[in-house]
C-alpha cells in the first residue's frame, strides 16, 4: 500500500489531519448444543478505513477492495469534508511506533484446530450436567478472534498491532418442578489458544450451574429507594454507565454530558479513584495502541473525589488542548474512531465487604448483572441485577434476581458513602455499544450507595 | 458486469467451488451495500461518510454435519480458501440432521423482491435539507445547546441461492433523516430527545419536496418537554406506552415464540400454542407484503417464503417463529425464522387519546435499560414518560423502573391506539396498560 499517495490524497482539500487504517480479521467459533458441538462458523475480512478531520469535523470512507485506485477513490471521498482547494502541505517523516506487547501470543489461534477446541466444550457440558439433577439444556460458543492492524497518519506515526480476543460463554437452563430458570456465565481475554485450561472449564461449570439454582429461591424484591451494596467484581457496571459514557470527550465537546462543566471539581468523597486502564495484560480492553495511533495507557478519571481527565480521541485532545488518552476506539475499519473506554474500575478503599453490608439496616446486595444503560445529559443510568439478596439488619437474607436499578449518576457517585478493599476485575465479555461494539471490561471493590431506585414489585 | 450480474457469478462461484470440493448440500447468500452519511451539528458539517461494501456467506451441509464461512474479499482463489479451510473444519464436527436446506415446497419461486428507489442525491442536496432543518432550531432557543441532524442513505442488493435451485434476488433503498437536540434543563443536566424520519425513496426525508424538515423543531419539543422531571411515589398506575418505544415490550413476547427459544426450553410461552396467553384486546400480524414499507420481504434469509399470518388473535397464541433448523428439532413444520412487518390492527386513537380516560397514570415515553428473563418473563425496565392527572399529561417523570411478568402485563393491555409509526417494521402504536408496578420515590 502506497500510504504516503493515499494520505496526500486525503488531504487534497485542505484537511488538517489524515490517517489510514488497515485492518485483516479472522473470527472463529464453535458452538455446542444438545451435547453436540455441531455447527462451526469461520469469518475472514479486512479493508482499510481513511480518515479526514478539519477542526473538529470528519470525513471516513471504507473500502475492502485491495485495488489502489479503489483505495484512492476512498481517501478522495474522505477529503471532502474540507472544501478546499488547496492541498495540506505534505506529511512528516514515518516514524514507527515501539509499543509493549500486552497480549502476546502463545498459541496462534489459527494452529489450533475445531478438533483440538472440542474437548473443552464437552467438558464443559458434562460437567454442568453432572453438576445438578436439574439441568435440561447447555449451550456453550467458544469464539475466538486475530485482528491484524496497520496504522499511517499524516504526523508521520506508523504503528502495528496483532489483537487476539477469545471468549467462552455458556448458558444453563434447568427445571424444577415444571418451572424453568436460566442463567450464563462467560471469559473472555485476548489470549491466544492458550486461553482455554481445565481450570477455565472448572470455574465456568461452576458458575453456570450455581448462577441458575440460585434463581430457583429467589424473587424480584421491593421496589422503591435502598441502600445498594455492589460486590466487587461486575458492579463495574456502575461506574460504565453511570460516569464512564458521561466522561468520553465527544459528548464532553459537544456539552451534552452532564459532567462537561465538572473537570477539576469534586464529584464524589475523597478516598475514590476512578481509572479507565489500557495497560491491563491480556485483558479484553487490552490495547497495546488505540486505534488512531496513540500509546494504549492508563488514565486517572477521579482522583481522590476529584475530576481529573476525560477520555479522548484526537479530536477531543485537540479541542481541550491536552494529549489524548488512548481512548480513540472503533469496531472495524468501517467505523471512524470515537471515545471510548477500555478496562474501568475504581481502586481500593479502606473498608471490607462485610462492614459495608453490616452498616446497611434494610437494603439490597447485588452481584450479577446483564447490561447497563445511560442518558448522557440527564445523567440517569441503569444496570439489570440477575441476582442478588436483601439485606435486612446487616445481614444477606432472601435472594433476588431481575430487577432493574436506576440512578443519577452525579448523584450517585456523591452517595457512594464506603468502598472496600477487595476490588475485583470481571473478566466477562462486556461489550459496549455506543454507536459500535467494542470489546470492555469493568472492576470494582465492594462499595455502598446510600440510595438507588430498585426496581421490584409492591 | 453490473453489481446483480455480479453478485449472481459470485454465488454460483462459491456454491459450484463448495460443491466441487465435497460439500452435499449448499446456501450461498451475497451482499453489496452502497452507503453514505452526513451530519450537521448546529450550523455546520461534522461527518461525511461514504462505503462500498460486500460480504459472501457460505453454508455448508455435508456428510450430515453443518458449518459456515464468510468473508467480504470476494477474489475466487480467497473464496477456494475459505471453503477447504471451512470444510476441514465442518468434517470434524458433530453430525447433526436437523441441518436441512428448505424444503422445495416452502421455498420462494416469485419474481425478484425490489423497494427500490433509482438515481443518485447530490452531496449539495443532502446538505442543504440537513442545513435546513437544523435551522429550524439553532439560534431560535434560548435553551438550546445543540441540535445534531443525521442523513443516510443505502442501497442494498442481496442474491440468494442453494444447490437444490433457489436462486433469488432482492434489492432495496432506504433514506433516513434523524434529529437530537439537547436542552438545559435544572441544575447541571441537559435532557434530550431526537426525532425520526425514513422511507425507502428520499421524499420520506423531504428531499424534493421543497419544505425544511420539522424533524429537529419536533426533537427540540420533545426535549424541553422533558426539562425538571419528577420522580414520583411508588405504586400500581395505568401506563400508556408510546408508539415509538412500544415494541421494547413486545420483543420478549416474539423472543418467546422463536424457534430457538422453544427448542432450548428458554421460553415462558413453551408449550402455550393454542391459548389464550394475552388481552383480548391483543391481535397481532405478520404482514410481509406491504410494498413500500420498512419489513417488506418476499423471502427470508434461508429463501423461505413470506406468508401473512396472525401471530396473536384476541389474545390466543396462533403460532411460533420457526425456521428450518429448528423445525426439524422440534417435529414441527417450519413457519419463518422471524417476523417481517409486524402491526397491530384494531385500535383507535393515539397517546394523548388513550390518556384522556385516565385519572392519575404514567406516559412512557423512552426506556431506560432494564431486561426480561426469556424463561420466567419477569422483566424491569427504566423508564421517562410523563404523568397523567386528570386525563391531562403533565409534567415529566424519570429514575423510575417499571417491574413485573410479560405473561401478566399483556393481560393487562387494555387499549391500542391507531398511531403506529410507518417508519419501522414494527409497527406498533400506543398501548395502555391497566395496573403496572413502578418503583420511584
Amino acid at each position: 500500500m502506497d500510504h504516503k499517495k493515499l494520505l496526500e490524497l486525503a488531504l487534497g482539500k485542505g484537511g488538517d489531519f489524515a490517517d489510514l487504517y488497515l485492518e485483516q480479521s479472522l473470527f472463529h467459533e464453535i458452538i455446542l448444543r444438545d451435547g453436540k458441538v455441531n455447527a462451526a462458523g469461520t469469518n475472514s475480512e479486512g479493508g482499510l478505513g481513511i480518515r479526514v478531520i478539519k477542526g473538529q469535523n470528519t470525513g471516513y470512507a471504507y473500502t475492502e477492495s485491495s485495488l489502489a485506485s479503489d483505495r484512492e477513490k476512498a481517501a478522495r471521498t474522505a477529503s471532502y469534508i474540507a472544501d478546499g482547494t488547496v492541498a495540506s502541505t505534505g506529511q512528516a517523516s514515518i516514524t514507527t511506533l515501539n509499543l509493549p506487547d500486552r497480549y502476546p501470543i502463545l498459541t496462534p489461534w489459527d494452529s489450533f484446530s475445531p478438533q483440538e477446541k472440542m474437548p473443552y466444550l464437552y467438558e464443559l457440558n458434562d460437567l454442568i450436567f453432572s453438576a445438578d439433577k436439574r439441568v435440561k439444556k447447555v449451550t456453550a460458543r467458544l469464539a475466538d478472534s486475530t485482528s491484524q492492524i496497520a496504522y499511517y497518519n499524516s504526523l508521520g506515526i506508523h504503528c502495528s498491532d496483532i489483537r487476539p480476543l477469545a471468549s467462552l460463554t455458556v448458558s444453563c437452563i434447568m427445571e424444577e418442578y415444571g418451572r424453568r430458570e436460566t442463567a450464563s456465565a462467560s471469559r473472555s481475554f485476548r489470549k491466544g489458544a492458550e486461553f482455554l485450561n481445565p481450570h477455565l472449564i472448572r470455574e465456568l461449570a461452576g458458575e453456570a450451574v450455581a448462577r441458575t439454582a440460585f434463581l430457583f429461591g429467589a424473587g424480584q424484591p421491593q421496589g422503591g429507594e435502598l441502600p445498594v451494596v455492589m460486590s466487587a467484581g461486575s458492579s463495574g457496571i456502575l461506574l460504565h454507565e453511570a460516569i464512564g459514557h458521561a466522561f468520553e470527550a465527544d459528548f464532553v465537546r459537544k456539552n451534552t454530558s452532564i459532567f462537561s462543566d465538572k473537570m477539576g471539581q469534586r464529584i464524589c468523597h475523597p478516598g475514590i479513584t476512578v481509572v479507565d486502564d489500557g495497560t491491563i495484560p491480556g485483558n479484553r480492553g487490552a490495547l497495546n495502541v488505540d486505534d488512531e495511533g496513540v500509546p494504549g495507557q492508563k488514565t486517572y478519571m477521579v482522583t481522590d473525589g476529584i475530576l481529573t481527565s476525560f477520555l479522548h480521541d484526537r479530536i477531543s485532545a485537540r479541542y481541550f488542548n491536552v494529549s489524548p488518552t488512548g481512548n480513540g476506539r472503533r469496531e472495524s475499519f468501517r467505523y471512524m474512531p470515537l471515545p471510548r473506554m477500555r478496562a474501568t474500575y475504581m481502586e481500593n478503599g479502606t473498608e471490607t465487604a462485610e462492614s459495608l453490608i453490616a452498616s446497611v439496616k434494610k437494603g439490597l446486595y447485588v452481584d450479577t448483572f446483564s447490561n447497563g444503560q445511560v442518558q448522557i445529559g440527564a445523567g440517569d443510568f441503569t444496570f439489570y441485577v440477575k441476582s442478588g439478596y436483601l439485606i435486612e439488619n446487616g445481614k444477606l437474607t432472601q435472594p433476588v434476581k431481575d430487577t432493574n436499578i436506576i440512578g443519577n449518576g452525579p448523584r450517585a457517585l456523591g452517595m457512594i458513602t464506603g468502598v472496600a478493599n477487595d476490588c475485583r476485575i470481571d473478566n466477562g465479555t462486556w461489550t459496549c455499544g455506543k454507536e459500535q461494539s467494542c470489546e470492555v471490561s469493568c472492576g470494582m471493590p465492594s462499595v455502598l450507595i446510600s440510595s438507588l431506585t430498585v426496581g421490584g414489585r409492591l | 458486469m453490473n453489481e446483480k450480474e455480479w453478485l449472481e457469478q459470485t454465488c454460483r462461484y462459491a456454491l459450484e467451488s463448495s460443491l466441487r470440493k465435497g460439500a452435499g448440500q449448499v446456501r450461498v447468500s451475497a451482499l453489496r451495500d452502497v452507503s453514505n452519511g452526513l451530519t450537521v451539528l448546529n450550523d455546520s458539517l461534522e461527518k461525511i461518510q461514504s462505503a462500498v461494501e460486500s460480504s459472501l456467506m457460505i453454508q455448508l451441509f455435508t456428510d450430515g454435519r453443518y458449518g459456515s464461512c464468510a468473508t467480504n474479499r470476494t477474489d475466487p482463489a480467497l473464496i477456494d480458501q475459505l471453503i477447504d479451510q471451512a470444510l476441514d473444519s465442518v468434517r470434524l464436527l458433530a453430525p447433526d440432521p436437523c441441518r436441512t436446506l428448505v424444503p422445495a415446497a416452502l421455498r420462494y419461486d416469485g419474481p425478484p423482491s425490489k423497494m427500490a428507489c433509482n438515481g443518485e442525491i447530490s452531496t449539495e442536496a443532502k446538505k442543504t435539507l440537513l442545513s435546513e432543518c437544523a435551522d429550524g432550531v439553532f439560534g431560535k432557543e434560548p435553551l438550546l445547546i445543540s441540535v445534531t441532524v443525521d442523513y443516510a442513505d443505502y442501497k442494498r442488493r442481496t442474491q440468494i441461492m442453494d444447490s437444490t435451485g433457489l436462486n433469488r434476488s432482492s434489492e432495496e433503498t432506504w433514506y433516513s433523516l434523524t434529529a437530537e437536540c439537547a436542552v438545559k434543563g435544572e441544575g447541571d443536566t441537559r435532557p434530550s430527545d431526537w426525532e425520526y424520519s425514513g422511507g425507502f425513496h428520499p421524499e420520506a426525508v423531504g428531499i424534493g419536496s421543497g419544505i425544511p424538515s420539522g424533524c429537529a423543531i419536533r426533537a427540540l419539543q420533545r426535549a424541553l418537554a422533558k426539562r425538571n422531571p419528577v420522580k414520583i411515589r411508588s405504586g400500581r398506575y395505568p401506563a400508556i406506552v408510546e408508539n415509538r418505544v412500544a415494541s421494547t415490550l413486545l420483543g420478549p413476547v416474539i423472543q418467546a415464540v422463536s424457534g430457538s427459544s422453544l427448542q432450548q426450553q428458554d421460553s415462558f410461552l413453551l408449550g402455550r400454542l393454542g391459548q389464550t396467553v394475552a388481552s383480548p384486546v391483543l391481535t397481532l400480524i405478520d404482514d410481509p407484503h406491504k410494498k413500500g414499507e420498512p419489513g417488506y420481504r418476499l423471502f427470508d434469509h434461508e429463501g423461505m417464503a413470506t406468508v401473512r399470518r396472525t401471530v396473536f388473535e384476541n389474545g390466543r397464541l396462533n403460532m411460533y417463529f420457526i425456521n428450518t433448523y429448528y423445525a426439524n428439532k422440534l417435529q414441527m413444520q417450519p413457519t419463518i425464522s422471524s417476523p417481517s412487518l409486524l402491526t397491530l390492527p384494531g385500535g383507535k386513537g393515539n397517546a394523548g387519546s388513550l390518556a384522556g380516560s385516565l385519572k392519575n397514570g404514567i406516559f412512557v415515553t423512552g426506556f431506560n435499560g432494564g431486561n426480561c428473563n426469556t424463561a420466567t418473563g419477569d422483566f424491569s425496565y427504566g423508564i421517562e414518560g410523563f404523568r397523567v392527572e386528570n386525563g391531562q399529561i403533565t409534567n415529566p417523570v424519570n429514575e423510575m423502573v417499571m417491574t413485573g411478568n410479560m405473561l401478566d402485563l399483556w393481560e393487562k393491555l387494555l387499549a391500542t391506539g391507531d398511531d403506529a409509526l410507518k417508519t419501522t417494521a414494527w409497527q406498533i402504536p400506543s398501548l395502555l396498560f391497566d395496573n403496572i408496578e413502578f418503583a420511584g420515590l
